[in-house]
């Protein structure tokens, strides 16, 4: 049922994903606030993209639910797709079609209006450049290119959430900043929100209203930048000195990275 | 590093390309639940697979053009003139064997090539310290084991069978047509990867440059097509034939015997019963001999020139086109439905095997139009006409389906993502089997409404097998949908997954072709009927199993 009106952004729930017999996802729960970005921070395996795979329709879990503005997003999940905007960490798209052709898709299976998907279009590409490649193949563009393609598919139909997965990887400077902005500006109006999956903690920590701290599919920790320091007991560490801490991840570290003078 | 370290490390590729033409994931499908290794040796097991159905397809041909030269001389006249003499006989039958060899092999290649450029399995060996008469070892043998199991079967099964049925002398002379038959395949198919990872893969969007790639796939699958037609026509074919046994014949008529692959066809008759069995002028032996020669010298040409060219082929980008025309702006979306729709269409203009599904009933129907002229323009001719090629193109779109389907695994890691019903997919891609079906209708009742005037003939058959059509694609998607529910996305390429294509298109022809079978009994009405009635239960059924 929908609770559209009322619902928070995004609701995960008790999630427990299965790989076989490995799990990356096991109980977890969180939730994404009006007007709210936020981060997901976790290292490799954490269970990050599992979750986001769960909560954008890719990946059944075992247990638990994602719900997105009331909508559950387990299953087909259509309704919560439609209020969903994507940014994958891997820009694997229709290689044969080009950059108008694949957005022009996208703009059809969300039935779009010609006029504002047409405005859209023009009001990002300019802002990415993206003047020249529009007719390529996607084949033949950069990795970079096809992210920015990427990001304006997921802001075509303006959404009210944004799920991104790495979205800054591999954009250059002026993109990144760009993204940066276009985040910060999404959330301000009408109580969207972002969920932003990164292991770059200058990012998590520019951007992040909110961060959850994952750990071999658990949820270690969770608040602000504020309540996180006290937790890890350092008043003014750096969001990557809390979370190399809460995540024990800073035992061993010293001599790890003194051996490398070693060989 | 010499051979042996070669094929070592082709070994490894060659998993990379088995895991990626049966997941696609370097296209972006998504991971199955399961284990790598299981994974891994899955689709080695699926690979297999498929290769072993196009062999046992080709060992399947090889025997029954065996048991065609072994037929006694009142079996021989059910299918070609009484005055055709014996070995020129041997001949055709033989020229149709090799032609089609060449043909799936071909087509195998077809499907795989993509697989194989996708996968970069030569392109990551390229980074690594492999001097490059390795690498080039290494890709050549990736190569041939795309098509090894087919390729053997020819290589071996050809000459065997033909010296069991005309002697080992004959057996013997067929070694050149079989082995050219491999090599050519192969080169073709070689050609043809670098045509469209050149000229196709990187072309620029738009319409005029969809027209553009559009035209150059038909002219690049027009020779593979020929063999349809050879099919379709090998009455005439024989016919033709038939003349060559005239002890004076023209110049003209005499160099048609040096063509592919009738040329090296000749060499097994004439070592088994010398040229008295061929009944011709003394010139066609010695013209079928320097043409076998000719041919023999141009596939040692051919491998020689694909064991240098494979590793550009398999480690080369694509091709960024220079920069044209600025970008355009304007979106047009369409109801999802068709934008499902006009997205394969795009995807099939780009990629070769798809075009060929496309492309293949439309060129089919071409033929059998021109067919017409040929028969006679009685109305029952006509109807014949018309039957044979809704029959055809109805049949051939039994096979769409589980093909347009297999697209879905592109990008399904994004496309997933989207909002798009299964409901909306299924009919994009049924309105796509039908599109061609009528499209490949249209143009036979085009063509031949010149020669054969029964435009209402040909029309009300059309109409009445569309609703059969329809319900074909739409209960193969159903069950399609069904598994991909319950197990994944199933592979439906014809490389990978052949299997699984087979068994969802067994209902499929079933459908498509009970109104065909009804208008042999009681006519068009009745045809109508049936197809109707099916579209009805299928539609239901289609409901009630929520792939609509």
């Amino acid at each position: 049922m929908s609770e559209g009106a009322t619902a928070p952004p995004l609701e995960v729930d008790r999630l427990t994903v299965d790989y076989g017999t490995h799990r990356a996802v096991s109980d977890l729960s969180f939730e994404v606030r009006p007007s709210e970005i936020y981060g997901l921070l976790g290292a490799n395996g954490a269970g990050k993209s599992s979750t986001i795979k769960v909560i954008v329709g890719l990946v059944r879990p075992s247990s638990g639910t994602a719900r997105v503005f009331g909508d559950d997003a387990v299953g087909d999940g259509i309704r919560a797709k439609e209020r969903l905007g994507y940014v994958p960490e891997t820009a694997l798209l229709y290689e044969a079609l080009t950059p108008r052709e694949f957005l022009e898709f996208v703009a059809g299976v969300r039935r779009l209006d010609r006029e504002a998907a047409s405005e859209r279009l023009r009001t990002y590409a300019a802002a990415f450049r993206l003047d020249d490649e529009l007719e390529e193949p996607i084949a033949t563009l950069s990795n970079g290119t096809r992210q920015k393609v990427l990001v304006i598919a997921a802001l075509l139909h303006a959404p009210r959430l944004l799920v991104l997965d790495e979205p800054l990887n591999s954009l250059d400077p002026r993109s990144v900043r760009i993204v940066k902005e276009l985040l910060v500006r999404f959330v301000r109006s009408g109580g969207r929100g972002v969920l932003l999956s990164t292991h770059t903690m200058e990012v998590a920590e520019e951007l992040c209203d909110r961060v959850g701290i994952l750990d071999r599919g658990r949820l270690l920790a969770e608040g602000t930048l504020e309540e996180l320091r006290t937790r890890a007991l350092r008043g003014d560490a750096s969001l990557e000195e809390v979370f190399l801490r809460l995540t024990r991840q800073d035992e061993g570290l010293d001599e790890a990275v003194a051996s490398l003078d070693g060989p | 590093m010499g051979w042996k370290d070669a094929a070592r490390l082709a070994d490894v590729a060659f998993a990379e390309v088995a895991l990626q033409a049966t997941y696609a994931f370097r296209q972006g499908n998504t991971v199955p639940p399961t284990g790598g290794r299981l994974l891994v040796e899955r689709s080695r097991r699926r690979v297999a697979q498929s290769k072993a159905l196009v062999a046992g397809l080709l060992g399947f041909l090889v025997f029954g053009s065996a048991l065609l030269l072994r037929s006694s001389a009142a079996g021989r006249e059910l299918i070609v003139p009484a005055s055709l003499p014996v070995g020129l006989y041997q001949a055709g039958v033989l020229t149709g064997l090799v032609g089609l060899e060449v043909a799936l092999l071909w087509w195998t290649g077809l499907q795989a090539l993509p697989t194989f450029l996708g996968s970069s399995a030569v392109a990551v060996l390229e980074a690594l310290p492999v001097d490059r008469p390795t690498l080039r070892r290494v890709a050549l043998i990736l190569y041939l084991r795309l098509f090894d199991l087919p390729a053997v079967v020819v290589l071996v099964a050809t000459p065997l069978f033909v010296g069991l049925a005309l002697g080992p002398t004959a057996g013997l002379a067929t070694i050149p047509a079989s082995t050219s038959a491999v090599v050519f395949a192969l080169a073709l198919s070689l050609v043809t990867g670098r045509f469209f990872v050149r000229q196709i893969q990187g072309a620029r969007g738009g319409g005029g440059s969809a027209v553009v790639r559009w035209a150059y796939l038909v002219l690049w699958l027009l020779p593979a097509f020929g063999l349809l037609a050879f099919i379709t026509a090998s009455p005439p074919f024989f016919r033709a034939i038939a003349t060559l046994a005239n002890p004076h014949l023209a110049p003209t008529t005499e160099a048609l015997v040096g063509v592919y692959p009738f040329a090296l066809a000749l060499l097994p008759p004439l070592a088994s019963g010398g040229s008295a069995a061929l009944r011709t002028s003394a010139a066609v032996p010695l013209i079928g001999l320097a043409a076998g020669v000719f041919y023999a010298a141009l596939a040692g040409y051919a491998a020689v020139w694909l064991f240098y060219s494979v590793v550009e082929v398999g480690s080369v980008p694509t091709a960024a086109t220079a920069p044209g025309r600025r970008s355009m702006f304007e979106l047009r979306p369409q109801r999802p439905v068709w934008a499902v729709l006009t997205k394969d269409l795009r995807l099939a203009s780009r990629t070769p095997g798809y075009a060929f599904l496309v492309l293949l009933p439309i060129l089919d129907a071409v033929a059998l139009g021109l067919v017409s002229y040929v028969g006679a323009p009685g109305l029952s001719a006509a109807r014949a006409i018309a039957l044979g090629a809704v029959s055809t193109a109805a049949l051939l779109a039994t096979f769409f389906g589980p093909a347009f389907f297999a697209l879905e695994v592109i990008a399904q890691s994004y496309g997933r993502t989207l909002p798009l019903t299964s409901r909306s997919m299924a009919l994009g891609k049924v309105a796509l089997v039908a599109g061609i079906y009528v499209a490949a209708g249209g143009i036979v009742l085009a063509i031949s409404a010149f020669r054969v005037p029964a435009p209402v003939l040909f029309a009300a058959f059309i109409g009445a097998e569309l609703p059969a059509v329809i319900a074909a694609g739409l209960l193969e998607l159903t069950i399609l949908f069904q598994w991909a529910r319950r197990r994944g996305l199933p592979v439906t390429n014809l490389y990978a997954g052949t299997w699984n294509v087979i068994l969802v298109a067994i209902p499929g022809i079933v459908v498509a072709g009970a109104p065909l079978a009804t208008f042999l009994l009681v006519g068009l009405g009745g045809m109508a009927v049936v197809s109707i009635a099916e579209l009805a239960l299928v539609g239901l059924l289609a409901l009630r199993r929520g792939a609509t």
